[in-house]
C-alpha cells in the first residue's frame, strides 16, 4: 500500500489541498492532477530546465522534486502570468522577438527571467545569459531569447521599448 | 540594392513579423502531444534489446498481472511489420533477428506506465549472438556478416567530371587529407510522444510529435492492414524536430498506439523517455571523408577525388538519401573542372542514422572547407582569397555540370562577413599572439540544393478559405514545429489577398482536413507549400477582384485591397471593407475556398556520373567564426560568429535570423562537444548529463547579415533558410582554431581533448 500525504500549496495565487503518493514528483502533481500543462518533461534528470516552476521565490527543477516537498510551498508558472487580453511584458517581448520557436522551453525561460528581473531589474546580457543557463533551447542558438529579457526589463523600469 | 528596392513593394512579405504560433507559447497554452492525452488513456513501454545483433530465439514473459492490460509482440502485428523510409528493412517490432539496441523487441500496456515498465524487465529474451560491426569499414569487408542479406552497403553512387588524373597533372599542389564526423543527436527539446484514440467502424485517430503526418498515416494504414481512410493523423504542437521526427520514430508511436486502442478499444499513449528518444530516433550520419585536392600555385582548383561513407547503423533510414545530398554538396561552392566522387552508404550494427538538419550536406562541407584551409595554408594564401579565386559565381558551373543563373550571392556574403568581422586586421594581428591563450579566425563558406531536388517528386498543395467575418483559413499538410516556416506561409496569403496577418488562422496539420503536401523536411516549407499557397491566394484574390469591379465599378485592375480596405486605385474615398466585400461574394455563391497546387520541374541527373541539375536554387552563405584557445586545457571560446546568407527573398527577416542564430548554436555543439558515443553497438551518454548541448553560455553573440538574389523556385525568389545555417559554422570554427594555435581537427567534434594531444604531436 503506498502511502498518502496530505500536501497544501499555494500555485499561482490558488490554495490547493490535495493527496499525493511518497513518490509523486512535483512535475507530474502540476501537469496531471492541476492541469498546468506549461510545465513540460525534456529530460526527467535535471538536466534541461524545461520543468522550472518558480518555488517560493527560487527556480527549480520540479522534476527533480517530490510533491511532498513542497508542502507550503507558493508556486507560480506561466499560467499565472498573464491572459492573452493582459499579458506580463516578458510575454510580450518574447512574441515581439520571435524567441519562442518550438515554444517547448519557453515557459520555463520566461519564469526564469520573472525570476531574474526581481532581482535584478536591469541585467546585463551577461548576467541574462548567467540566469538562463540552466534551461536548454534547441531552436533559437539563445540570441532572441537574451534579446527579449533585455527589452522586457526595459520595458518593466518605465523606458520606452525602440 | 535593387532587390531590397523591390522588397519595398510589398506590405507583408519580407517585413519582421510577429509568428501566428507564438501567442498560445508564451501563455503556456499550446498542447504538445503529451499535454492532451486522454483521461482514461492506457499507457505502452516499449522494450529495447539489450543487444547490437543477435538471432532472437524467443521471448519469454511471466504470467501477466491483471494490471497489464496487453503484451505485443511482433506476432501480434495485424498488417505488414515495416517501419522504414527508403528501403523496407525495419520491423516495427523484431521478429526473428535484432540489428541494433535500438531495436523493439515488444511493448507492454498499463494503466500505468510504471507497471508496464516494471512487467517489461521481467520479460527474459534468448539471443544467439551474431558478430558485431560497429564501423562501415568493417562492414564493406568482404567475408564480414551480413547485416541484411541485400548486403551491407545499402547505396553506392558516383559522380564523374572531366579527368580527374589530368587535373592532378595541371596541379603545382596535391592535397591528401581524411576528414571524419561523429553522431549528432538532433534533441529536441520535446522527446517524442503521442497517443491514438479508437474509432467507430475500426477507425483511428493518432496524435503526435511529428514532422510528417501523410507519411505517419501511410505507415499506420500498412502496418494495421487497414486501408488509410481508417487512419487520421494529427499533428500536435511539436517541441522541436530537426529531422528526427521526420523519419520511423513517429511512425513506431502511431502505429504502437493505434494498435493498442484497437486492441483494447482504449485511449493509448506513448511517451519516450530523454534516453529512449536518444536511442530510437535517427541521428546525424557519422561519416568519413577522404578528400584529394589539387590546385596551381597561382590558386586555381584543378581536380578532387572525394570518396564518401556514411555509417546508417542497422537500418538504412534516410541514409540513402542523406548520401546524395552529401555528394552533391562534396566539392563545397566551388567551381573544380575535374571531379571523382564516390559515396557509400553503410549498414553497421549501430544505431540508427537518417534525416537531421543538414542532411549530409553539413559533413560535407566540414571536410571541404577544412580542405580548402589546409589547401590556402599549403599554397600560402589568405584562406578567403583563395576561396574568392574558386567560388561559385552567376554562370558558373557546378560538380554537376550545371550552370548556375544570376542568383548567386555568395561573392557579396564573403564581402559582407570580412569587412563586419574585420578580416584582415585580425587575421594578421592574432597570428602574432603569444602566451597560453590565443585567439584565432576562421572562415567557411556554404551552398545548400534546396528542396528535396533529386530525392523525389517535389509537389505541394495548400487550401484557403475565407468565412463571413472575412477571416481566411490557411491548411496545409506542412507542419509547424519551431521553425516559423508556417507563419511565412500566412505572410504570403496575406500579401496576395490583402487581408492583415492577424485574419490568418493556421488549421492543425491534419490528414483528415489538409491537403497532403510532401514532407515537411528539406528546408522545403517557405519555398515549396509557399508556392501553394501564393496559387491558391492568387485564385482567390481573382475571385474577390470580380466582385470588388462590381461594387466599387471599375475596371478590375484598379482594385486595391490592403489592411482589410478594398479601395480603387484611381480614387480611394470609393471603398468597401473586406468582410462586406466576403459577404457579398458569398450572397452572389461565389465559392471562397481554393486549393492552390505547384510542382516543381527541371530536376535531371545522370544516374551513372551525377552529372546535371539535381537542385533548381541554391542558398549561400559565409560564416567567420573567431575564438580563443588555451593551450594548456586545449579548451576552446567561441567568441562570435559573423554569418551573411543569401536567402533569395527573406520573407520573415525576423524568423531568418532565427533560423541563423538555432542553426549556429547546433552547429557550434557538433564542432565542439556534441557526440552520441557508440561503444560495440551500445550508446554510452544516452542523458542530457552526457551528452553536452550547448548552454547560453555557450553560444556567443552572432551577427548576421541578409543578401537578396532571388531564385527560380521558391515565392517572390526565396530560398530555403530552415537547414543551411547548420552547414557551415563547424568548419569555420575548427579553421579558427587552426589560426589559433595551428593544429588542424580533422575529426569532429574538435575537443579540448583532441586539440591537446595535437598540440602535444606538433611540439615533437
Amino acid at each position: 500500500m503506498m502511502s498518502r500525504h496530505l500536501v497544501v500549496m499555494n500555485v499561482n495565487g490558488k490554495r490547493c489541498r490535495l493527496r499525493v503518493e511518497s513518490r509523486e514528483r512535483l512535475l507530474d502533481v502540476l501537469r496531471e492532477r492541476l492541469g498546468l500543462t506549461s510545465v513540460k518533461e525534456g529530460c526527467g534528470t535535471g538536466d534541461c530546465g524545461a520543468c522550472i516552476v518558480i518555488l517560493n521565490g527560487r527556480i527549480v527543477n520540479s522534476c527533480l522534486m517530490l510533491a511532498v516537498q513542497a508542502r507550503n510551498a507558493k508556486i507560480e508558472t506561466v499560467e499565472g502570468l498573464g491572459t492573452d487580453k493582459k499579458l506580463h511584458p516578458l510575454q510580450k517581448a518574447f512574441i515581439r522577438h520571435s524567441a519562442a520557436q518550438c515554444g517547448y522551453c519557453t515557459p520555463a525561460m520566461i519564469l526564469t527571467a520573472k525570476n531574474l528581473l526581481e532581482k535584478n531589474s536591469r541585467p546585463s546580457r551577461e548576467q541574462i545569459r548567467n540566469a538562463i543557463s540552466g534551461s536548454l533551447c534547441r531552436c533559437t542558438g539563445y540570441v532572441k531569447i537574451v534579446d527579449a529579457i533585455q527589452d522586457a526589463a526595459a520595458e518593466m523600469s518605465g523606458e520606452t521599448v525602440g | 540594392m535593387a532587390e531590397l528596392a523591390e522588397a519595398e513593394k510589398f506590405l507583408v512579405v519580407g517585413k519582421k513579423a510577429e509568428r501566428l504560433d507564438s501567442l498560445a507559447k508564451v501563455l503556456g497554452k499550446a498542447k504538445y502531444a503529451a499535454d492532451s492525452i486522454p483521461q482514461n488513456a492506457l499507457h505502452l513501454k516499449v522494450l529495447r534489446s539489450r543487444v547490437p545483433h543477435a538471432i532472437l530465439k524467443g521471448l519469454v514473459a511471466p504470467k501477466r498481472r491483471r494490471a497489464v492490460k496487453a503484451f505485443i509482440t511482433a506476432k501480434d502485428i495485424p498488417g505488414i511489420n515495416v517501419s522504414s523510409c527508403i528501403i523496407p528493412d525495419r520491423p516495427l517490432i523484431a521478429q526473428d533477428r535484432v540489428r541494433s539496441v535500438a531495436d523493439i523487441l515488444a511493448v507492454a500496456v498499463a494503466e500505468d506506465p510504471d507497471v508496464a515498465a516494471d512487467f517489461l524487465e521481467s520479460v527474459q529474451v534468448k539471443y544467439e549472438s551474431l558478430p558485431v560491426l560497429y564501423s562501415p569499414f568493417e562492414s564493406m569487408k568482404s567475408g564480414s556478416a551480413k547485416i541484411h542479406d541485400s548486403g551491407n552497403v545499402a547505396r553506392h553512387l558516383q559522380l564523374r567530371k572531366g579527368n580527374v588524373e589530368r587535373g592532378f597533372e595541371q596541379a603545382d599542389v596535391i592535397l591528401s587529407e581524411t576528414y571524419s564526423t561523429q553522431f549528432q543527436e538532433a534533441a529536441p527539446i520535446e522527446p517524442e510522444a503521442g497517443f491514438a484514440v479508437p474509432g467507430p467502424r475500426g477507425s483511428v485517430i493518432a496524435v503526435g510529435s511529428m514532422q510528417n503526418p501523410f507519411y505517419v498515416r501511410s505507415a499506420v494504414a500498412r502496418i494495421l492492414g487497414v486501408p488509410e481512410e481508417k487512419v487520421r493523423v494529427i499533428q500536435a504542437s511539436t517541441g522541436g524536430a530537426f529531422g528526427a521526427k521526420s523519419d520511423e520514430v513517429a511512425m513506431d508511436i502511431a502505429a504502437l498506439t493505434a494498435l493498442t486502442a484497437l486492441k483494447t478499444r482504449r485511449p493509448a499513449a506513448l511517451i519516450y523517455t530523454r534516453e529512449e528518444s536518444m536511442i530510437l530516433h535517427s541521428k546525424r550520419h557519422p561519416f568519413t571523408i577522404k578528400h584529394k585536392t589539387g590546385a596551381t600555385k597561382d590558386g586555381k582548383l584543378t581536380a578532387a577525388e572525394i570518396k564518401l561513407v556514411a555509417d546508417t547503423g542497422a537500418y538504412a533510414s534516410n541514409g540513402p538519401l542523406v548520401v546524395v545530398r552529401a555528394l552533391f554538396h562534396a566539392t563545397g561552392p566551388y567551381v573544380v573542372p575535374n571531379v571523382k566522387m564516390d559515396a557509400y552508404c553503410v549498414y553497421t550494427n549501430n544505431t540508427i542514422a537518417g534525416s537531421f538538419r543538414g542532411f549530409g550536406s553539413p559533413q560535407a562541407h566540414f571536410a571541404a572547407e577544412c580542405q580548402m584551409d589546409a589547401l590556402a595554408e599549403k599554397l600560402d594564401l589568405d584562406p578567403i582569397d583563395f576561396r574568392l579565386k574558386n567560388i561559385l559565381r552567376p554562370g558558373s558551373e557546378t560538380a554537376t555540370g550545371q550552370v548556375l543563373d544570376s542568383s548567386v550571392g555568395l561573392e557579396e556574403c564573403i564581402a559582407e562577413v570580412r569587412a563586419a568581422s574585420e578580416w584582415n586586421r585580425k587575421r594578421s594581428a592574432w597570428r602574432q599572439e603569444s602566451g597560453r591563450k590565443r585567439r584565432g579566425i576562421g572562415v567557411a563558406l556554404l551552398y545548400h540544393g534546396n528542396s528535396i531536388g533529386p530525392e523525389g517528386i517535389d509537389r505541394s498543395s495548400a487550401n484557403l478559405t475565407i468565412d463571413e467575418k472575412g477571416r481566411v483559413t490557411l491548411r496545409i499538410g506542412l507542419t509547424e514545429y519551431g521553425t516559423g516556416a508556417r507563419s511565412g506561409l500566412a505572410q504570403i496569403a496575406s500579401e496576395v489577398i490583402g487581408v492583415p496577418l492577424s485574419q490568418i488562422v493556421i488549421a492543425p496539420a491534419d490528414t483528415e482536413t489538409c491537403p497532403d503536401s510532401g514532407g515537411t523536411f528539406a528546408s522545403r516549407t517557405v519555398v515549396m507549400g509557399g508556392n501553394a499557397v501564393r496559387n491558391a491566394a492568387t485564385a482567390l484574390r481573382k475571385k474577390l477582384d470580380e466582385v470588388a469591379s462590381q461594387l466599387l465599378q471599375c475596371d478590375i485592375g484598379l482594385v486595391e485591397i490592403h489592411e482589410g480596405v478594398v479601395q480603387r486605385r484611381d480614387d480611394p474615398t470609393r471603398k468597401i471593407t473586406f468582410r462586406n466585400l466576403v459577404r457579398s461574394c458569398l450572397r452572389r455563391k461565389v465559392n471562397l475556398s481554393e486549393t492552390g497546387d505547384f510542382t516543381a520541374t527541371g530536376v535531371s541527373f545522370d544516374e551513372r556520373t551525377s552529372q546535371g541539375v539535381p537542385y533548381l536554387q541554391y542558398t549561400f552563405g559565409a560564416i567567420v567564426a573567431e575564438v580563443e584557445v588555451d593551450r594548456f586545457f586545449g579548451t576552446v571560446i567561441p567568441l562570435k560568429l559573423t554569418t551573411a546568407y543569401d536567402v533569395g527573398r527573406a520573407i520573415n527577416p525576423l524568423s531568418i535570423e532565427g533560423q541563423i542564430e538555432g542553426g549556429a548554436a547546433q552547429a557550434l555543439g557538433y564542432a565542439l562537444m556534441e557526440e552520441l558515443v557508440h561503444r560495440n553497438g551500445g550508446v554510452v551518454n544516452a542523458s542530457l548529463r552526457d551528452y553536452y548541448l550547448p548552454t547560453s553560455l555557450d553560444v556567443p553573440e552572432v551577427e548576421s547579415f541578409i543578401v537578396e538574389r532571388p531564385g527560380v523556385l521558391g515565392p517572390y525568389g526565396a530560398k530555403s533558410m530552415g537547414e543551411p545555417p547548420i552547414d557551415a559554422p563547424a568548419p569555420a570554427l575548427v579553421n579558427a582554431i587552426a589560426h589559433a594555435v595551428g593544429v588542424r581537427i580533422k575529426s569532429l567534434p574538435a575537443t579540448a581533448e583532441k586539440i591537446l594531444l595535437a598540440l602535444e604531436a606538433s611540439r615533437t
